[in-house]
């Protein structure tokens, strides 16, 4: 798909900003000095207390609360309910919402925004030993952009160039924050599988003079994923001996510890979530027949555009799916895509979600859920799951994500109007209690911005021009000029 | 600058007579009447330096001259221990030289990038450096008489090596010329070409984690076999593993080449992960995180190489505030690392020799004290590496580096006046001679630079993409525009011919970037695009 293309799709992060050609009325505001701004409101958030009043609140859970309110403490949500029921601690910073609507944060399950570098680690069949939490960008521009389309929480997912591809990570868009502190601390580890035409290399030709890369058939992605299995439980053994030995009071020397098959074997123990991009039913019921078989667990399946012709024995399996609702026939493997997916599947039981695997679809997932009342007639609550509490599920963290309830994150969105409405855009998003987007805000900050950089521009050029006269009349020294700006 | 002769005694004036002048031979020195810059302690005016076969035999202000020095007398003069540029590649091909395969003809237009020698752990800069004359010389007449030089190609790019710039005459050969050996280990961040593991930087973290944890196995399978071999299945030899013992044990030191605040932190999760010596090399957003660097204790090699402004204004205004501001202050960062007391040297790391000086003189004009300058160039180098009982220093026993200019050597208008390397005078190119082109140092190639239009000869028909290119160490940027939509250039790679860079799929619709591998012919670029529909031919040219 869009970001998990070729392997060599990387980004030169700290160099260029990452444009996108559309929807240019998106603030593109700078990361440093929002970063800095946003620190400032992040320290005074963190120590005060946030109501939000008057809203109506769709809490997912328990329906929608008019004139409802949502006290913030210590970045989870202390109270919800009527405004009646929810009193203002003395120095809590209060936002009126009168007229407007309040969400859970929007989660995306599938996500390759803020990796830098290449999303694929193309070089081999399987690379379960890369990690995404290695290479998080946290000047990405898409994320705060994310932010203010109401996304707060992301699967950053490797690519599908391979039949299993790198570790993923769980993150919230801390927008601001180092990325040592964008990972969900207790959430699940997870990792990419890959099926049909990405890892069997259709979309991956090497050049010319780089032979072909096994796999090249869904034969051969099968073969992948189940020698995987089979070598990680060998690896298993031969550690378990070297353990035995070691008990038994000899001596041995220590076997050889591999980062790929210590993935494997964490995949095999429950440890790491499988998250399986894939489009047709006949691969499909190929992976759950190949977990049965090597003993591991699928937890979501990701695309899964012919879900509703196997949607029961997903059911069965209790595996997620997480899918687009109208993107079809971009590929020979897409032509039996139906927008009826989503609730066919929810319908038959499947835990359904949408996703992006996008930059910018990102920034829009409440219209995609909102697709699914028109297309199978799911019901309000059920479409507002679909990019909420449903994709928690998937990640496992509901617990603690995915609704506005008593105890959970303070992961909040404050809409103009209700989110399933094309007209309504996002006010203000809270991550953990912090306001890490505000419209008002933005708009301030955009002023601000333009007027640093012609400042700097200038003084640039001006820095320039003065050292370009010469020191003294008939200085023609070439080591006493300043450093060259015309190299590279 | 004028020498004179003292006569003592006829014998030492006969002796003297057969010389040019030019204390190119071991022996006694005493130069006199500059300013002595000791770094140890302060300045002394009107100062002497006594030389003696190759070392520092006394300096100070009431120095008895002995009767056997050759007196050279450097009124006005600045001087200086000679400079310690802690990291080059001097001797190794820059990480983008121009490398073509063999056998040549039609088939290697369409090659993959050639790649360079293979680097590893145990690959020895000593051995395989190969510094021309004109490399020392020009290094030389930046005031620079010692280097760190390692490739800068590879991820582990090997052991890199102290060397004195002697020049060729006695003292000219590698074995003489090394201070340390290694120096240290290198590690870079380069991902590998598509396809050959690992190609993407997450790839590489995962490499260089795989491979130490190898040599931690090594060595533990070798405490076990080496003292009792009866029983056990021998240990493979690998010299690759066994040269990382050294650094397991931290006796020597890793320099992670880390140059944005996000590297810094990839390499210092390396590094405490297996509890190595850290020093980074780069780290020119060291602005960022001063404080944070003070309290990680890893010494620093800040390179010099700061970033460069685009030469239109149109390019600038098109830039985000955040490069601009990038650019802006990270010349800033040695000042910053100065206030807050982080040990660090400034090299010219992948910058040219030439721009060596001027990259100083920017961080002074951008905060740093020029004493902060002259010890981030002599005695901190000298730490980092391990090296300041013998160098960065003019005191007593230390090796005999003087570097003397007519201005406080920082200055913009200084020019290098005479050089001794081990206690030999060194020939100071003449201005001209510096002027002519060749082998400074790391020059990364730049030749696809600017502004391109490209035709893509697809199924459906040309489409037409314009993409401004911009090359920095054998890495591609830039963005594009025209047919498909406007983006980034991602991952891009230039060698000196081959071109490969790919720009974003354009949506669903089409699973998949569009790669570009491509050869350069002066103003024109052919090759062929890969993507999900096909591969087809293309052609650019500059516009």
């Amino acid at each position: 798909m869009e970001n998990e293309t070729a392997g060599v799709g990387g980004r030169e992060s700290g160099v260029v900003e990452r444009r996108s050609c559309s929807d240019a009325r998106l603030p593109t505001p700078d990361t440093r000095v929002l970063a800095l701004a946003f620190l400032l409101i992040a320290t005074a958030a963190s120590a005060q207390d946030i109501v939000i009043r008057d809203a109506t609140i769709l809490t997912i859970t328990h329906g929608k609360i008019e004139h409802g309110s949502i006290l913030v403490h210590g970045g989870k949500i202390a109270a919800v309910g009527t405004n009646a029921q929810v009193t203002a601690p003395a120095g809590a910073q209060v936002i009126d919402a009168a007229g407007k609507f309040v969400m859970p944060g929007i989660i995306d399950t599938h996500s390759h925004t803020a990796v830098e570098g290449s999303v694929n680690e193309i070089s081999l069949p399987n690379t379960g030993m890369v990690r995404i939490r290695d290479v998080l960008n946290n000047e990405d521009i898409n994320v705060y952009r994310q932010l203010a389309g109401g996304t707060t929480t992301a699967l950053v997912l490797h690519g599908s160039a391979n039949p299993i591809g790198g570790q993923s990570q769980i993150v919230k868009w801390k927008w601001g924050h180092p990325v040592s502190e964008w990972p969900i601390a207790d959430a699940p580890r997870t990792i990419k599988f890959a099926l049909g035409e990405n890892p069997k290399s259709s979309n991956f030709r090497p050049p010319p003079g780089i032979p072909a890369q096994y796999p090249q058939t869904r034969m051969g992605v099968e073969e992948v994923i189940r020698q995987s299995f089979i070598d990680a439980k060998d690896y298993t053994a031969r550690w378990d001996e070297y353990e035995a030995k070691k008990k038994r009071g000899d001596n041995p020397i220590p076997p050889r510890r591999d980062i790929l098959m210590e993935t494997m074997v964490d995949v095999l123990k429950g440890k790491i979530d499988v998250h399986s991009h894939c489009y047709r039913a006949d691969e499909i019921m190929m992976l759950l027949n190949v977990a049965d078989e090597q003993g591991f667990k699928i937890r979501e399946l990701q695309h899964v555009l012919e879900g509703y012709k196997v949607a029961k024995e997903i059911a069965a399996h209790g595996v997620g799916g997480g899918t687009f609702i109208d993107w079809w026939g971009f590929k020979a493997e897409a032509y039996d895509a139906i927008p009826y997916n989503v609730a066919l599947m929810t319908n038959a039981g499947v835990l359904t979600s949408v996703n992006s695997d996008s930059d910018e679809l990102a920034r829009r997932l409440n219209q995609d859920a909102a697709k699914a009342m028109k297309y199978g007639g799911l019901s309000e609550e059920e479409a507002l799951k679909l990019c909420t509490l449903n994709g928690a599920k998937q990640l496992r963290l509901d617990h603690r994500l995915g609704s506005i309830d008593v105890g959970k994150d303070a992961d909040i969105v404050i809409w103009t109007g209700h989110p399933f409405s094309t007209y309504s855009r996002v006010e203000t998003t809270l991550v953990d209690g912090e306001i890490l987007f505000d419209r008002q805000h933005d708009l301030v900050m955009r002023k601000e911005m333009a007027k640093e950089k012609t400042d700097r521009l200038k003084k640039e050029a001006d820095d320039e021009a003065k050292n370009k006269k010469p020191g003294k009349p008939g200085n023609s020294d070439d080591e006493a000029k300043p450093e060259v700006t015309d190299e590279n | 600058m004028s020498r004179r002769f003292l006569c003592f005694s006829s014998f030492i004036l006969l002796l003297l007579a057969a010389w040019p002048g030019f204390a190119d031979a071991p022996g006694v020195y005493a130069i006199t009447g500059g300013t002595v810059h000791p770094v140890s302690g302060p300045e002394i005016p009107n100062g002497v330096v006594i030389i003696r076969d190759g070392l520092i035999e006394a300096v100070g202000d009431a120095v008895v001259i002995p009767l056997d020095a050759t007196i050279i007398d450097v009124k006005g003069a600045h001087v200086y221990p000679g400079l310690i540029d802690a990291q080059t590649s001097l001797g190794f091909p820059s990480a983008s030289a121009p490398r073509r395969r063999g056998g040549g003809g039609g088939g290697a237009r369409n090659a993959p990038p050639e790649q360079l020698p293979e680097t590893g752990p145990a690959f020895l800069a000593f051995r395989e450096a190969k510094i021309s004359d004109d490399d020392v010389e020009a290094k030389r007449a930046t005031g620079v008489t010692t280097i760190v030089t390692a490739p800068a190609f590879g991820i582990f790019n090997g052991q890199s090596v102290a060397l004195n710039l002697g020049d060729g005459r006695g003292g000219g050969t590698m074995e003489s010329r090394v201070i340390r050996n290694p120096a240290a280990q290198q590690i870079s961040f380069n991902p590998r070409p598509a396809w050959t593991y690992p190609d993407s930087l997450m790839g590489v973290i995962s490499y260089i984690r795989q491979t130490l944890l190898d040599a931690q196995q090594h060595a533990a399978a070798h405490a076990i076999y080496d003292k009792t071999p009866a029983g056990y299945k021998r240990p493979d030899e690998s010299p690759s593993l066994d040269a990382l013992g050294g650094v397991l044990r931290r006796d020597v030191p890793v320099v992670f080449v880390a140059d944005s605040d996000l590297m810094m932190r990839r390499a210092e999760a390396i590094a405490k992960e297996f509890n190595v010596r850290m020093i980074i090399a780069g780290a020119r957003q060291g602005y960022r995180m001063a404080d944070e660097l003070k309290a990680l204790g890893a010494p620093l090699l800040v390179s010099t190489k700061w970033p460069v402004a685009p030469t239109s204004k149109e390019d600038r205004e098109e830039q985000p505030l955040r490069v601009i501001r990038d650019r802006q202050l990270a010349p800033t960062t040695p000042a910053a690392l100065a206030k807050n007391g982080v040990l660090f040297a400034l090299v010219s790391g992948a910058g040219k020799t030439g721009d060596y000086l001027p990259g100083i003189r920017k961080a002074i004009e951008n905060g740093l004290s020029a004493d902060d300058a002259l010890k981030a160039t002599t005695i901190n180098p000298a730490k980092i590496i391990g090296i300041d009982r013998q160098l960065g220093s003019l005191e007593r026993g230390k090796i005999a580096n003087l570097v003397i200019t007519d201005k406080p050597i920082f200055d913009k208008e200084s020019k290098v006046k005479r050089i001794f390397v081990d206690g030999r005078e060194t020939k100071v190119p003449a201005e001209d001679e510096k002027k002519k082109p060749g082998t400074t140092g790391t020059t990364a190639t730049t030749g696809v630079d600017g502004t391109w239009s490209f035709v893509v000869k697809a199924t459906a028909g040309d489409v037409n993409i314009s993409a401004t290119l911009h090359v920095e160490n054998g890495q591609i940027s830039g963005t594009f525009s025209g047919d498909r939509g406007a983006g980034d250039i991602g991952n891009g790679t230039f060698d000196g011919t081959t071109v490969q860079f790919s720009i974003a799929g354009r949506g669903k619709e089409e699973a998949g970037d569009w790669v570009f591998h491509g050869t350069l012919h002066g103003a024109n670029m052919e090759g062929t695009v890969s993507t999900t529909l096909g591969t087809f031919p293309f052609t650019g040219s500059r516009k």
